[in-house]
């Protein structure tokens, strides 16, 4: 196992993300299918950017080439300058689903990791345990993920992806499952932890107003193949609360991103009335 | 306490249904023995010592030839599930050995393999094989695709997820394989003897039945082959409780 460079001072700061030229395709039974062409982004280190755009454009793809799980059928993809390589620990990942074991108790799954990288029982449990206890679950680690409400799930599989403190934070959509409340409760507290620690993290989203709470800067993507369409700088006072709907500043940049999305997905935004049947109410 | 009831129960409305039959029919002994002079003759056979000495080979027997038949099987079956290569390329000969009866096969095996204990804990291990290496194969394939990418993601080399996660996902489906693999252990062990050996239940069978012509002692040796399929089938699901994650 690859030493993990938890400690190093150099990735305090996170890493530089570089897509250059970034194309993927998939073999699929009615024969191939382009997930990306032409992609190229630059996400700086210690940035907070969010990937906005529809379903199938690619964007879980774009995380899995970072998370070293994909390699690119064209172009590059650099991580900190090098390329990635699953389990190297530079990059954390969270999916849209918690994906815990279901037979271990939250402990042990969020210890995972760091079993893969053969640390001790007794180290890992401890570490685990503070892995908990920063996302608030310090009670709750004996318990099995079935006894776990979806947000504590979420929670614990987000202490998995930080236990090894990777400069790079991957999160796919972590948060789309749960009621609204817990979602703001959750990009608070991203925030929170975040403005504590400034890694790299890149958030897929399908919410304009959760992008504009996190991110730095708002990518846009096109349909498939996905490249980006649009970047927006989000150029809002930190910490910045959950509800942003008096900001004028925000409702001008998150008009911003609507005009982009919507220029990029066309057809799909298209109303559904039928054309003959008179006008569509826009 | 309530379960040993209700099999304490059942087992009494067998013998009594049994001993109706024999009423009924009036068969003699040689045709349909009734329960008590099956109970009698077991006493008997159990006093002289002969039915211990024959029980204690096939016990070994079964023993063994599970084990052997059961790792091989388990690890056959990792194999097959983990790679589409493995199982295009092995399993044709595998079903079609399944395909070939394993009675018509037992005495060229067992002059193959010495004609001694190793020969019947081999063809044991085979009749066990099937079941629980496909049992295996099935249960691997069914790990949850997306456990499985979050541990590549967390960079775990393919040794790691088979233990930590395919092995677990495969347990309650290769405990399917494993017990149906122990109660033909039972019937290998008596193919084995019947292919050549000069003790164990299946030799007491072919002694009572066409030597002696004792069909009591037959069914002493059946009762006794029945209770050591329950016993172990008994043990398998005791160990599946332990061990299957829930």
């Amino acid at each position: 196992m690859t030493a993990l460079p938890a400690t190093d001072p150099q990735h305090r700061e996170g890493l530089d993300l570089r897509l250059t030229g970034v194309g993927v395709r998939f073999a699929v039974p009615s024969g191939t299918l382009e997930a990306l062409a032409g992609l190229d982004m630059v996400v700086e280190a210690g940035s907070f950017t969010a990937v906005i755009g529809p379903n199938g454009c690619g964007k879980s793809t774009l995380l899995r080439l970072l998370a070293g799980l994909l390699d690119p059928t064209a172009g590059t993809v650099l991580v900190g300058g090098h390329e990635p390589r699953a389990g190297d620990g530079r990059v954390g990942l969270a999916f849209q689903q918690p994906r815990l074991v279901p037979w271990r108790s939250t402990l042990d799954n969020v210890g995972m990791p760091l079993e893969l990288a053969a640390i001790p029982a007794r180290e890992r449990r401890q570490r685990a345990g503070d892995a908990l206890a920063r996302v608030g679950l310090e009670s709750a680690g004996h318990l099995r993920p079935r006894e776990l409400s979806g947000g504590m799930a979420q929670r614990a599989a987000l202490a998995r992806a930080l236990i090894t403190d990777p400069p790079v934070l991957l999160l796919d959509e972590p948060f789309s499952a749960l009621d609204a409340l817990t979602r703001e409760a959750f990009d608070a507290e991203l925030q929170r932890l975040w403005l504590d620690r400034r890694r790299t993290v890149v958030l897929v989203t399908h919410s304009v107003p959760e992008a504009l709470t996190l991110a730095d800067r708002v990518v846009v993507m096109t349909p498939r193949p996905g490249r980006v369409a649009t970047v927006v700088e989000v150029d809002l006072p930190r910490p910045r609360p959950v509800e942003l709907a008096g900001d004028p500043r925000a409702a001008e940049l998150a008009a911003r991103i609507r005009a982009a999305l919507a220029a990029a997905h066309a057809d799909e935004l298209r109303p559904w009335t039928d054309a003959r049947a008179g006008e569509p109410v826009r | 306490m309530r379960r040993l009831g209700s099999a304490v129960v059942s087992g009494l409305v067998f013998l009594a249904l049994w001993k109706v039959v024999t009423l009924v029919g009036g068969y003699p002994d040689y045709i349909l023995p009734a329960p008590e002079v099956v109970l009698e003759r077991a006493a008997r056979a159990i006093g002289s010592g002969v039915l211990w000495e024959h029980v204690g080979v096939t016990l070994l027997e079964v023993v063994l030839g599970f084990v052997a038949g059961a790792t091989v099987a388990v690890l056959t079956g990792i194999a097959l599930g983990k790679s589409v290569l493995v199982e295009r390329v092995l399993s044709p000969y595998l079903v079609a050995a399944q395909a070939v009866p394993i009675l018509a096969l037992a005495p060229l095996l067992d002059i193959w393999f010495g004609g001694g204990l190793l020969a019947r804990v081999v063809i044991c291990g085979l009749i066990v094989f099937f079941p629980i290496a496909i049992a295996t194969m099935v249960g691997i394939r069914s790990t949850d695709p997306q456990l499985d990418e979050m541990l590549r993601s967390l960079g775990a080399t393919s040794a790691q997820r088979t233990r930590l996660l395919e092995i677990p996902s495969a347990l309650p489906v290769l405990f399917g394989g494993l017990r149906v693999g122990v109660t033909l252990a039972v019937i290998g062990a008596v193919v084995a003897e019947w292919a050549g050996a000069s003790a164990g239940l299946g030799v007491l069978i072919n002694i009572a039945n066409q030597g002696l012509f004792d069909t009591p002692l037959m069914f002493v040796a059946l009762g006794a082959l029945a209770i050591i399929g329950l016993v172990f089938y008994g043990l398998v699901v005791l160990v599946e409780r332990r061990l299957v994650p829930r």
